[in-house]
């Protein structure tokens, strides 16, 4: 501690000139005289040392005596100058571990970053299975530092996961978790934590966004927790398509601080506001790949598909895949090897054409119950074009910067491509605050689309994702201009939503939509590496409408045109499902219970419980002209399948989510832990976890926490600003010249003493 | 041998003046900046301390316990850092934080001496100073850390430097944070030198002209 006192009264001597305290302020009439050396401060400098040139130079005796003596002097300056200098950092070193304890554990003595201590590796083996694709997850936690540490990480999985499963290994052994109500499994976990034994819990904070905790991974060891999970494949247009995401975009959290002090300094992460009260659990900190460790936050995939009739091809969007047909099952890996965990992996697959399947039934019995899942393809309609009204809403938030708004400019453009004489539009932009083009929708004139281009390419991102305005602004004035033209009652009213869904307040969101929607209709366009798909999903559920997610420029046209075309053409609405033995609990078991409008190439999806593979289930509806349709499946031929009651008991979950929503009121907890235990689920109340029997880590031995930071969306710019480059090389530079000068006035000085 | 000998000689000398020369060019630049920005006040716009500098004076800062002022430059990018601390964002008074970066190696160095309480003071382009309060100092950990711009509070003030304040390393993971908050007791006690300074601005303003007939 002294040296760290002394420290700081020499430290500040070889800037001295520097040091802008030390100047005076000079009277004004003198500083004029400083404008013509504008350019001049360089030849000042090299002057003063100009002096060394002329050591080398023949010398007489006496003057190699005083020059001898002149350099002696100079050296000793220089000493004693380095000294000064240098001293203050040898001070520095020694004091660092005591006085900043809390904010410097990745330091090491010498002031030095080290690498974060736990390295992330992922493992997906993704096995698909005609409509349900199940997925193995393996997260490894590897220590790379002499303490033990629990990890901390913040991943998504896809919207309408269902998981079913957690084991730990940890050096050779297995651990298989089981599913507890949340506030138990925590407990558990904590306890499990403190007594030094070995756990892993997994927690849902959102549908689609989950929480691991791993404690006491050893110094140097290696612990890895398997998350089993499965998901539906969706099915539109003849193509299936599966998507694993790997990373979050960070959301947006709305509303006012809810801590006490102004500022939290959580690591990055955001601290609870009154509208996002679990925001610290949703907003891991996302860092660039640069800055994780080089073979952290990779990720080997798999994909062993079984489609269950014959595939023409299989592609990926987003990455470069290598595919390997073995009869009728294609295994895919990335061409690259392990992928970065920076951009979501969609995989599509597509029949020969002519084969699409139109309709297809599984059937399992699961604990004496039957499950069925049935999907029906509805046949094409007739063209019937109504004249439309059309608002393009575009998200230009600070989490769009980057690819992201371009893709979304991109987007609408050619959504504005789509309106024809006749049509009303509007472009509604939005962040902190909404924005419309026009005061209310136009006519689709060569001159109001020329001024709409020119808005939608001056867009940019920045600031907040205030997106509630946004969707006010866009569900209103149906009131008012039905009153202004028979004709525009008749109107279809759309609202095309693009956005990356990054925002924590999606509940609140839904129910103003489903408030608010009138006789519109929104479809959601997801934009990004990374979208919330749970949002863009649940928001068309809400608004009656289909959703699409674009992955890259170059994809962009086919999602979207497919989406246009849904649009433009009729829609099925009143869809009425049937299934044999028509019961009430047959009516109460079967999801979805509303089923929602079908448009072109949507596929009607339906599970129920307790309806044996028998008799036909018939499908109608209603079209927009006034004409009805009706479809029937024959149940008999349903193929087996597995994990239908996992997908069942999701739906049910969802759906009493759903009318706990609608009627503004508290879910029924108590029904939803129970069933999820029943069949071994996670849910918003329900956790996993696992547990080793026997303490490992000794009671005194420290703890420490590593929150795991996620790797931002390829693509996209970190919406907070960066700490700057704040130092020069200055000090260094002149440590290295007084160095040298030492060095080479020693070499004369030992020169002239040793042959004199 | 006296060849080596004279070009390691050339060569830390060359190290020594090009190291010596960030701190003087720091303080020449300063005291050019204190024209400029005598300029901008009274004209009320952004004018530049040399024909071809791309960075402008936007406001300076006085820390009155440490007896120090300095002009704040627009912008983070070396080339503002060179002659004197960068605002990052920020602008007019106190409706947004106001983030100001400096090297530790030249302006921002007696920022290890400011404690909580002491008083720090921004003059805006319309000459009127806006008093702060340090509220806490931090070292935060750039690779961990991001400053969230929309979180910050109006009214904030945060000047960011380096640290640790005396390491070679200019290319160090850690930053010191110093957070200061709008204190309006602090701003009414200068009410005295507010008035002085836009009088001196006005003042000012002849010999302006005659700086840029040069």
């Amino acid at each position: 501690m002294m040296f760290s006192s002394l420290s700081s009264q020499h430290s500040a001597f070889p800037f001295a000139v520097s040091s802008p305290s030390r100047k005076a302020v000079p009277p004004s009439e003198t500083r004029c005289r400083y404008v013509p050396v504008r350019s001049a401060p360089p030849s000042m400098a090299p002057h003063g040392f100009g002096r060394g040139h002329r050591l080398t130079g023949g010398l007489s005796v006496g003057r190699k005596r005083r020059l001898v003596r002149f350099m002696e002097g100079i050296s000793l300056w220089m000493a004693m100058l380095l000294v000064l200098f240098v001293q203050p950092l040898y001070a520095e070193a020694n004091t660092d571990n005591e006085d900043s304890a809390g904010t410097l554990h990745f330091l090491d003595g010498k002031g030095q970053w080290q690498e974060p201590a736990l390295v992330l590796g992922s493992d997906f083996d993704v096995r698909v299975s005609g409509l349900i694709a199940d997925s193995k997850l393996v997260r490894t936690f590897k220590n790379t530092s002499d303490d033990w540490r629990e990890g901390v990480f913040v991943f998504p999985l896809p919207e309408k996961a269902s998981v079913y499963g957690l084991t730990m290994k940890v050096g050779g052994r297995t651990i298989v978790g089981e599913v507890q109500p949340r506030a138990e499994a925590k407990k558990t976990y904590e306890a499990a934590r403190d007594s030094g034994r070995h756990a892993a819990t997994v927690e849902q904070q959102r549908p689609n966004l989950f929480t691991t905790r791993v404690a006491n991974i050893p110094p140097g060891a290696e612990v890895s927790v398997e998350l089993s999970y499965q998901q539906l494949v969706s099915y539109r247009d003849g193509v299936f398509e599966l998507s694993v995401p790997t990373t979050l975009t960070p959301r947006y959290i709305p509303g006012e601080s809810l801590a006490v002090a102004p500022q939290q300094w959580q690591g990055g992460w955001a601290v609870p506001t009154t509208e996002v009260l679990d925001a610290d659990a949703i907003s891991p900190f996302t860092v660039d790949v640069d800055d994780v460790a080089a073979d952290s936050h990779r990720a080997s995939v798999k994909f062993t598909i079984d489609a269950g009739l014959p595939l023409a091809q299989v592609f990926s969007p987003s990455h470069q895949v290598a595919t390997q047909q073995d009869g009728q099952v294609v295994t895919v890996e990335p061409q690259a090897g392990d992928i970065v965990m920076n951009r979501d992996f969609v995989i599509r697959w597509q029949p020969f054409a002519g084969q699409e399947p139109g309709a297809a039934v599984f059937h399992q019995q699961w604990q004496g119950e039957d499950y069925l899942l049935a999907m029906l393809v509805p046949g094409r309609a007739g063209k019937t074009r109504l004249p439309r009204e059309l608002t393009f809403v575009i998200d230009t938030s600070g989490s769009m910067a980057g690819e992201s708004i371009r893709q979304a400019r991109e987007a609408l453009q050619l959504g504005l491509e789509t309106l024809v004489p006749g049509d009303r539009f509007n472009v509604i932009q939005f962040n902190s605050q909404p924005h419309a083009l026009f005061m209310q929708p136009e006519m689709a004139t060569a001159n109001n689309l020329a001024r709409a281009r020119q808005y939608v390419n001056g867009l940019k991102a920045d600031g907040g994702t205030e997106m509630a305005s946004a969707l006010t602004l866009a569900l209103q004035g149906q009131g008012k201009s039905a009153g202004e033209m028979p004709e525009d009652a008749a109107r279809v009213r759309q609202v095309v939503f693009m956005t990356d869904g990054a925002v924590g307040n999606e509940s609140a969101l839904f129910s103003q939509i489903r408030r608010q929607l009138g006789d519109h209709r929104l479809f959601t366009v997801a934009i990004g590496s990374a979208p919330n798909m749970h949002f863009m999903r649940e928001a068309a559920r809400w608004g009656r409408g289909s959703y699409t997610s674009v992955q890259d420029l170059a994809d962009m046209s086919g999602p979207l045109a497919r989406l246009f075309a849904a649009m433009e053409a009729p829609v099925m609405t009143d869809i009425q499902v049937t299934w044999p033995g028509q019961s009430a609990a047959v009516m109460e078991d079967s999801f979805p219970q509303r089923p929602g409008d079908l448009f072109q190439g949507e596929p009607l999806l339906q599970v129920v419980r307790g309806v044996a593979p028998a008799g036909k289930l018939r499908v109608s509806g209603r079209l927009p002209g006034g004409g009805s349709w009706q479809q029937s499946l024959d149940l008999q031929q349903a193929a087996s399948g597995t994990g239908l009651n996992r997908y069942w008991a999701r739906e049910k979950i969802d759906s009493l989510l759903d009318d706990a929503r609608i009627e503004g009121q508290e879910p029924d907890k108590e029904r939803i832990t129970k069933l999820a235990v029943a069949h071994n689920l996670m849910s918003p109340y329900t956790s996993f976890v696992a547990v080793d029997k026997t303490p490992v880590r000794a009671a005194e031995s420290a703890l420490l926490k590593d929150n795991l930071p996620t790797l931002l969306p390829a693509g996209s710019q970190p919406g907070m600003a960066r700490y700057p480059q704040t130092a020069t090389f200055a000090p260094l530079m002149i440590a290295l010249g007084l160095l040298g000068l030492m060095l080479s006035a020693a070499i004369v000085l030992l020169q002239r003493r040793a042959y004199p | 041998m006296s060849r080596s000998l004279l070009l390691l000689i050339t060569s830390s000398a060359m190290l020594l003046v090009f190291g010596l020369w960030v701190p003087i060019k720091a303080v020449v630049a300063q005291e050019l900046l204190e024209i400029a920005w005598a300029e901008s006040q009274a004209r009320q716009t952004e004018s530049r301390p040399w024909p071809w500098a791309d960075t402008w004076p936007v406001a300076k800062l006085s820390m009155p316990e440490l007896g120090d002022s300095m002009i704040v430059l627009a912008g983070v990018h070396g080339e503002s850092l060179a002659f004197g601390p960068g605002q990052m964002m920020g602008g007019n008074g106190t409706e947004t934080a106001v983030v100001i970066a400096g090297h530790r190696d030249t302006h921002f160095r007696p920022l290890k001496y400011l404690e909580p309480g002491n008083e720090l003071r921004l003059q805006g382009r319309d000459g009127r100073w806006q008093g702060y309060r340090v509220s806490a100092t931090r070292i935060v950990d750039s690779r961990s850390e991001f400053i969230d711009t929309h979180k910050l509070p109006a009214g904030t003030l945060l000047l960011v430097t380096c640290y640790p304040f005396d390491s070679m390393d200019a290319g160090g993971p850690l930053r010191y944070v110093v957070e200061a908050q709008v204190d309006d007791t602090a701003r009414l006690a200068d009410k005295e030198d507010d008035h002085s300074s836009v009088l001196y601005s006005q003042a000012i303003l002849d010999e302006i002209d005659t700086v840029a007939g040069l």
